[in-house]
């Protein structure tokens, strides 16, 4: 296909400045470009580097936690420039402007967009350095650039015998300028995109070498633990300084604004002073409700208020009055953590008025506030250098234990790193909210005529703005950054985005309902709340696909025709939906003891149904098969959607069997794996996915296992027993 | 206390409380960070490295009990600079994801092989269910110490082939 430059940039205008200047005027924007002489580089664009001993580096402009950017963006790169994606060394990039998620105008990695908004630009750079490499061997060859052609990292002559390397040709190539036309390959000619299978970080996974940010390493490095307060918003009221102080190995203790720091020479033995340190605690602001409370304030909320209309068709109040038959339900959710395996941890050095972190973060420029904003320094003082992430699923867009680390740092004035321990990681995490749904049905005779859905729980940019904000207007003084965030939310759809966090999946309900009537009741207990793996769409397509399932019960269908006969005109959720019913014989009966449930959840642009064959055994339920059609687009590494989209359902499958935080007179009650469990081995499933071919544009495949595994094990075990259940996790003995 | 311990077959000596987990010597004391800290509990896995040829969990093993012993971390896995099977396996079927848990993983699976060269499917669950893996990557981890199993019984196959 061709992409004419002038639609490139007004695409790129539209998303991120100057990243289309990076590209457009190479040299002139703010980040360098062009061949440098004494290193013999050259850099064509924000992204690549080119080398004239051939070595090619990539700037990963989204972070790798395990979702496959460092392989799948490698290769829409590679793919371009004709060069094998394990020739391609990425490295992480820093924080500019360039690198921004032109989605959310943040430099960050979620929402499953890193392939979706990558598609365009990075094959457009390939494509153009590409074309530059061989306009340059043209002029060299004294031949017309249209007849050379570029493999394997080299420049072939139209002679068939000659090629120059890419490494002999950058000085020229510097010196091209980049034609109206990049013309990107057409599908055909693809080698890697479609096909590419191994993962380029596999090896340095399997043999220790990759760097978490828990594995920095600074000279004279210190480490630091902190206590925070039991109770999320309390304050330090006073602690044993002197006890903590006489501990071995102790080099300081002091209050920061998130509760009390110890430095230590070595991690075990901030450990173990934290055991001696005793703090008493101003609880006047502190949470102090219960689980059960938060349900309560959410049914009264309900009660009270309809909730802001986010989708209305047709008629929704007089079909219930035509309807014959109406059906209610109501479903809960609870609070999420992120048991992200690499637990929260910052490694932080102030020194020459600026501040360096390493950090596994999803989001460094929201990192450079969160520092900023602990020290006298402005977020330009702060450089932030991302590393692997141990895991990330929403956890690491929050930038808590940066600002904690550069709070120690600036006071230590030595390199420091700060580890949270797990009970830390479970108890003082932002959670997946708990929400709470009630649902209503029309029907006249058995046409689903009415379909109501009242969501009622917090929204998360009220939570994330707070440095969302002052990130997307870095000039913006310290004192003001308060103010921004405020901004934020006031100018919803402006300066943020429309907080879709709570609405999303539901709003979107794809089955053909005359009249539809979609609400939010906004109500926040206080819980602090965050991304958390398909966020939204975890709950909605729990209440949706599970209210769909009661309905067809209701009806005297069977649940997967039910669902078909409402799809008409929808022939993306009809496809997966077909298959996955396809693959699990669903027209079969199921084996004795077993029960088969369904289910189909759009998200993040991607198309995914499941069905789930599961039974008790021992009083405890067991999951034994989970069959899964995915529709993301095109397909740029087959194995990697395969396993995003297999971690996602074991994702899915662990909240519903075992997720799930309480809190106890304002604490949390869970602490470490054996209260909040993850999936283990012995209890996978067999899992199978069928992946649909697809020319569309590819989209998002880290979160989109997760929703429907949910209501699909619940419909399932709603088809063995016949009881329903209507909150999570899932019991064996409901 | 003054201690020593054989690490990777190398004699380590330094100087530190006997309490102090054999993980956190590992990794800030000896640089091998290759082993990872999950729950500092023994419940995830994570840190999985082996004492005397037998898996323990080093976030949960003082140093004292190491004392004298031979450690073995993921980077002492490798023999002469040639990867263990396990990790070329790992590699060969693209095992991790977010990578974290997968020293520990393999650490667990190199001490199942070593004791069963030839486990069955139930074998392998039940060796490897005390490691979590938060991204999900349990299929692939059956898969690539299934693949050194099969080939170490064609290697004995064809072992037993040639003495008759």
């Amino acid at each position: 296909m061709a992409m004419n430059r002038r639609d490139f940039l007004k695409i790129s205008a539209g998303t991120s400045g100057s990243l289309m200047l990076s590209l457009a005027l190479p040299g002139c924007s703010g980040m360098p470009t062009g061949y440098t002489q004494e290193t013999g580089e050259w850099k064509p664009d924000a992204w690549l580097e080119i080398t004239n001993t051939d070595e090619i580096h990539f700037t990963l402009a989204r972070v790798e936690m395990g979702q496959g950017t460092y392989t799948g963006l490698t290769t829409l790169i590679a793919e371009e420039l004709e060069v094998d994606p394990e020739a391609i060394t990425p490295r992480f990039a820093p924080v500019a402007p360039e690198y921004r998620n032109p989605l959310y105008k943040l430099q960050l990695t979620g929402g499953s967009t890193s392939i979706s908004t990558s598609w365009e630009p990075l094959r457009t750079a390939g494509a153009s350095a590409r074309q530059m490499l061989i306009m340059a061997a043209a002029r060299v060859w004294q031949v017309d650039s249209a007849d050379c052609s570029a493999a394997q990292g080299r420049v072939l002559h139209p002679n068939g015998r000659d090629s120059m390397r890419y490494g002999q040709l950058v000085e020229l190539a510097a010196k091209e300028s980049i034609s109206d036309d990049v013309v990107l390959k057409p599908a055909r000619e693809w080698k890697y995109i479609g096909k590419q299978r191994g993962r380029l970080d596999a090896r340095a996974k399997s043999t220790g070498t990759a760097v978490y940010g828990i594995d920095v390493e600074l000279p004279g490095m210190v480490y630091s633990v902190v206590t925070r307060p039991p109770r999320y918003g309390a304050r330090v009221k006073a602690f044993n300084e002197s006890d903590v102080r006489a501990m071995p190995g102790v080099l300081d203790v002091f209050e920061i604004q998130r509760g009390v720091a110890i430095v230590a020479d070595k991690y075990w033995r901030a450990r173990k002073a934290q055991d001696a340190l005793k703090v008493e605690w101003d609880n006047e602001a502190a949470l102090s409700l219960s689980t059960h409370e938060v349900f309560a304030s959410y049914r009264k909320a309900a009660d009270e208020d309809r909730g802001e209309s986010e989708r209305s068709e047709g008629d929704y109040e007089d079909s219930l009055e035509k309807a014959e038959r109406v059906f209610e339900a109501e479903y809960s959710q609870p609070y999420l953590a992120h048991a992200t395996l690499e637990p929260m941890n910052a490694t932080a050095w102030y020194r020459d008025n600026s501040i360096e972190v390493w950090a596994p973060t999803q989001a460094p420029d929201l990192g450079r506030i969160a520092a900023a904003r602990v020290t006298d320094l402005s977020p330009s003082d702060v450089i932030i250098n991302t590393t692997f992430l141990g895991g990330g699923f929403g956890r690491r867009l929050t930038q808590d234990y940066i600002e904690e680390a550069a709070a120690v740092a600036y006071r230590v004035k030595t390199p420091v790193k700060l580890i949270w321990s797990r009970e830390e990681d479970t108890q003082h995490d932002l959670y997946r909210p708990a929400m709470l749904h009630r649902m209503q049905a029309g029907f006249e005779g058995n046409k689903l005529t009415g379909w109501h859905h009242q969501i009622v729980g917090p929204q998360l940019l009220d939570w994330y703005v707070r440095n969302a904000a002052p990130a997307q207007f870095p000039w913006a003084p310290k004192f003001m950054y308060d103010t921004l965030g405020k901004v934020g939310l006031l100018a919803e759809g402006i300066a943020t985005p429309k907080d879709m966090s709570a609405i999303e999946g539901a709003i979107e309900y794809p089955y053909n309902v005359d009249n539809i009537d979609v609400r939010h009741t906004h109500t926040d207990p206080g819980v602090p709340v965050t991304f958390w793996r398909s966020v939204g769409y975890s709950h909605n397509g729990f209440a949706v696909e599970t209210f769909m399932d009661e309905l067809a019960h209701e009806t005297g269908e069977d649940p997967y025709q039910f669902r078909r006969k409402l799809l008409a005109g929808q022939p993306r959720h009809l496809e997966v939906l077909d298959r996955a019913a396809r693959l699990a014989n669903w027209d079969t009966p199921v084996a004795q003891g077993r029960g088969r449930g369904i289910a189909l959840f759009k998200s993040f642009g991607t198309f995914v149904a499941q069905v789930v064959e599961a039974g008790v055994e021992n009083g405890v339920i067991k999951v034994y098969k989970v069959f899964c059609a995915v529709d993301c687009g095109q397909v740029v590494n087959p194995r990697i959607v395969e396993d995003q989209i297999e971690g996602g359902i074991i994702f899915g499958l662990t909240a519903a069997l075992y997720g799930e935080i309480t809190y106890e007179d304002g604490q949390v009650q869970q602490s470490n794996f054996h209260d909040y469990q993850l999936l283990r081995q012995y209890e996978l499933p067999e899992v199978a996915v069928d992946i649909v071919q697809s020319r569309e544009a590819p989209t998002g495949v880290g979160e989109p296992g997760v929703p429907p595994v949910i209501p699909a094990l619940g419909n399932a075990l709603f088809a063995l027993t016949s009881k329903r259940q209507r909150s999570l996790p899932l019991k064996a003995d409901a | 206390m003054a201690l020593s311990l054989i690490v990777n077959g190398e004699q380590r000596s330094l100087d530190i409380e006997g309490d102090t987990p054999l993980l956190w010597v590992l990794r800030d004391e000896l640089g091998l960070k290759g082993t990872k800290f999950g729950c500092g509990a023994g419940l995830c896995g994570a840190c999985t490295v082996h004492l005397n040829g037998q898996p323990v969990r080093s976030c949960s093993t003082p140093v004292e009990f190491a004392v004298g012993g031979e450690v073995t971390t993921i980077e002492g896995l490798a023999d002469n600079g040639q990867l263990h099977a396990l990790q070329k396996a790992w590699i060969a079927e693209g095992v991790p994801q977010c990578g974290y848990c997968q020293s520990g993983q393999i650490m667990s699976a190199a001490h199942l092989l070593a004791t069963n060269p030839a486990p069955a499917r139930n074998e392998i669950v039940a060796a490897m269910t005390g490691n979590l893996c938060r991204c999900g990557t349990y299929s692939r981890i059956i898969a690539a110490v299934e693949s050194v199993a099969a080939s170490s019984l064609a290697y004995d196959a064809s072992a037993a082939g040639q003495e008759r």
